[in-house]
């Protein structure tokens, strides 16, 4: 059978909370051996909840005390039998806690180390306190998201995913390097520069025109119509984005409103955009008859670009991912069967992804110190006595 | 020093718009050598704009060229059988060929995994569409406010609203859904090429953007696994703020003199310290905001008298107050206040580049900065339309 393309990899991961966790699930269920260290001493916050299930799926999990001499000692010898070393506390702790890069690179001179926190790990502001949430206000992002006239949103938590993906991109990436050169890597990765790397049409258009990029809702700077429209039922709606002229010819025959497909003034974009109220009421009229379901598929069926607005408990009843086998099944500690969400790509007639349930803390302490440290029983007993393995 | 961490990597951007051309703009950026095809009329994205004075011009649009610098260009009629011969050719050579269907389809041209295999046993195809290529909606199209809607991200945006009926969800600005798909693309086909050194086999990469958004809601899915009822968007309905969602003691957003500041000063010791930022003033002693489930219950007041204050002051002001007692808050930033920002600039976060047509110009760069590989992020700024023709198709095949 094939390998899957992380086989052989071994991660040592001391992150926590979301963003970290989430990398170090693609790593592990691309094939990568990803062994989360955390001691009960300060357990991950995020080990409540369900979330913490899915974000630590396919890996180990040791206890392991970096707060007491022998447990960095420890942490050492299994720096040194890594691949990968990955963090994301906040700026500075970890070289507090005795594992800067320096330090880590002496124990394994061809380590890739990938340290992640909210502003990066130099420069003016890099102690600044930071959460994903404001993240999201810091890079830009919360300036032009938003109605028109009303202040910045406040809700939506996409920077710890956006950050966790991109981990684990530039993770891979050192290690394509490393095969070629033998070298490790120092990564300073900052969250809010991921962020703000995705403007790059607002940065523009501030040098280009001086114009400072404003929210503009569901709307488009260019096409027309494009927006959310009330479907039948409360708090329904489907969104349609029309892109070109066959478009909007298919929107105005499936809501049978041939008079505005033969009127000038609507043919194109710009017209439609000048109209953009009277569009919306002549829209509106057709979607408040059907169920947003019902006029996705006839929209569709005509070629237009749209679909429900749905909140997450009807993503996860989507059976465009049930029916492709998005989700996983795994049997969660209690004995119950969990569907959990799957990855963000598939490798056609490859090797099925590892998607095995998330472990707890210390699960895996035999293993790793046993067979990767070759400590004996009894060495272990006293570790743990010591609340070194903790 | 060697720049970059894919050197000798030869990836073929077929793609067009945002999400496949940031996938090869990412391994450009690394390193790798990317050359874009595109068709005799160009990239769409070279409409795409923003453009200096709002004059459309095809080798000036602001997303073209940030998504494509550090690229080469050549053009080729992929439906003429000269053009698919010369694709096949380039292929040939290639390592990674990434495209996101519609408008071209390799495999509808006859050039698809199979085809491009037979020439290049070792070849990885990452292929970017609106759902993957599969299941009930394969045939569907979708736009960045379609996918942003269907995967569940527009529900949690605007934060709760007093009338839902009256407030729809809506999707963030930029092109958040296709630049996730993208990166969930580069990811994917950094995994293949790296198998492929240790195996010599290729893979073919099927990148859905709709599974690319609603995996970003892996926590809201886990939720929904365990039988936990989505969010409410009525604001009657919160009980408790949601993670993320900036409510009540949770934190939010205030006014200042010129724009906003986000603050969340959630635990006890850090609003403890948040009131040192306000000089602690009298009403704090009050019972209504002495812990964190008064605050909760009190928000509507407590946020009153928040912004009565913080309207005195500018946002980065109240942000420089706040982060020196370590409150967790930061100013709610434009694009200007970006190249204006201290920190990023003393992290050259931001590129510049001259360009013979746009000018000289400041690109975001990259969120990782890398010790033994510095990035070779401004090896050229983006290519004209056909710019390297002859030297790709003079010399290297």
């Amino acid at each position: 059978m094939d390998e899957l393309p992380l086989h052989g990899i071994r991660v040592l991961d001391f992150s926590w909370i979301i963003a970290g966790p989430t990398s170090t699930r693609f790593l592990a269920s691309m094939g990568a051996e990803v062994v989360k260290v955390g001691s009960a001493r300060r357990p991950d916050p995020s080990t409540r909840g369900p979330a913490f299930q899915a974000y630590n799926q396919s890996k180990l999990y040791a206890s392991l005390n970096i707060s007491k001499p022998e447990g960095l000692d420890l942490s050492k010898r299994l720096i040194a039998i890594s691949d990968v070393v990955i963090e994301n506390f906040a700026a500075g702790v970890i070289e507090r806690l005795g594992l800067g890069y320096e330090v880590v690179r002496s124990a394994n001179p061809d380590i890739i180390m990938v340290a992640s926190s909210g502003t990066g790990h130099y420069g003016p502001h890099t102690d600044y306190v930071a959460y994903g949430s404001l993240l999201q206000h810091y890079t830009g992002w919360n300036s032009i998201s938003g109605y028109p006239g009303r202040g910045p949103v406040t809700g939506g938590l996409w920077a710890d995913p956006w950050v966790g993906m991109e981990l684990a991109m530039v993770t891979v990436a050192s290690l394509n390097n490393r095969t070629l050169t033998g070298q490790g890597q120092y990564v300073d990765f900052s969250m809010a520069e991921a962020l703000s790397a995705c403007l790059p049409e607002a940065v523009l258009d501030y040098q280009m025109n001086d114009r400072v990029k404003e929210p503009i809702g569901n709307q488009d700077d260019f096409y027309s119509p494009h927006g959310v429209f009330h479907c039948a039922g409360e708090d329904r709606w489907v969104a349609i984005a029309v892109t070109s002229y066959e478009e909007w010819m298919g929107l105005c025959g499936v809501i049978g409103r041939p008079d505005l497909a033969s009127d000038d003034n609507y043919s194109d974009a710009e017209g439609r955009r000048q109209h953009n109220d009277k569009l919306e009421a002549a829209i509106t009229d057709w979607t408040m008859q059907r169920s947003d379901r019902e006029a996705m598929k006839l929209l569709q069926n005509a070629g237009v670009p749209s679909g429900p607005s749905q909140d997450i408990l009807r993503v996860f009843q989507e059976p465009q991912l049930s029916e492709t086998g998005y989700f996983s099944s795994v049997q969660a500690r209690d004995g119950s069967t969990r569907y959990l969400p799957g990855l963000p790509w598939r490798f056609e007639g490859a090797q099925e992804p590892i998607l095995t349930e998330a472990p707890v803390l210390g699960q895996h302490n035999e293993y790793v110190y046993g067979e990767l440290l070759g400590l004996s029983a009894k060495d272990i007993d006293r570790l743990v006595e010591e609340e070194i393995i903790f | 020093m060697q720049r970059g961490l894919l050197p000798g990597v030869r990836v073929l951007d077929v793609g067009q718009g945002v999400s496949a051309p940031y996938c090869a703009k990412i391994l450009a950026q690394m390193g790798a050598e990317v050359i874009k095809v595109e068709p005799i009329e160009g990239d769409s994205s070279r409409a795409m704009g923003p453009f200096p004075n709002d004059i459309p011009d095809t080798e000036k649009s602001g997303m073209f060229l940030a998504l494509n610098a550090n690229k080469f260009s050549v053009t080729l009629d992929l439906t003429s059988p000269g053009g698919a011969e010369s694709f096949r050719k380039l292929a040939a050579t290639a390592d990674i060929v990434i495209q996101n269907p519609p408008p071209v389809s390799l495999e509808d041209l006859g050039l698809g995994y199979e085809n491009l295999k037979d020439g290049n046993p070792g070849i990885i195809l990452t292929s970017i569409t609106p759902f993957g290529g599969r299941g009930p909606y394969k045939d569907f199209k979708a736009t960045d406010l379609v996918l942003y809607h269907m995967s569940g991200h527009a529900h949690g945006v605007l934060g709760p609203v007093k009338n839902p009926d009256d407030d729809p969800p809506i999707r963030a600005g930029g092109y958040q859904a296709e630049f996730v798909g993208g990166m969930a693309a580069a990811t994917a086909t950094l995994m293949a090429i790296y198998g492929k050194r240790m195996t010599g086999k290729g893979s073919n990469i099927a990148i859905s953007s709709f599974e690319a958004m609603v995996t970003q809601l892996i926590s809201g899915l886990a939720n929904s696994a365990w039988g936990r009822p989505a969010p409410p968007r009525d604001l009657a309905k919160v009980e408790e703020a949601a993670i993320g969602g900036m409510v009540g003691a949770i934190g939010g957003i205030l006014p200042c003199n010129d724009g906003y500041v986000a603050i969340s000063p959630r635990e006890d010791d850090q609003w403890e310290r948040w009131l040192v930022v306000m000089g602690n003033p009298t009403w704090s002693m009050d019972d209504r905001y002495s812990t964190r489930d008064a605050r909760q219950k009190n928000s509507p007041s407590l946020w009153k008298l928040l912004s009565d204050w913080s309207v005195n002051y500018s946002k980065h002001e109240i942000a420089r107050l706040g982060q020196a007692q370590r409150v967790p808050c930061f100013a709610v930033n434009t694009v200007l206040d970006l190249m204006r920002d201290e920190h990023l600039s003393h992290r050259e976060f931001f590129v510049e580049m001259e360009h013979p047509k746009a000018g000289t110009l400041k690109y975001p760069g990259a969120a990782y900065k890398l010790s033994n590989s510095p990035l070779p992020l401004t090896a050229r700024s983006a290519p004209l339309l056909g710019e390297h023709n002859s030297l790709i198709f003079g010399g290297l095949i």
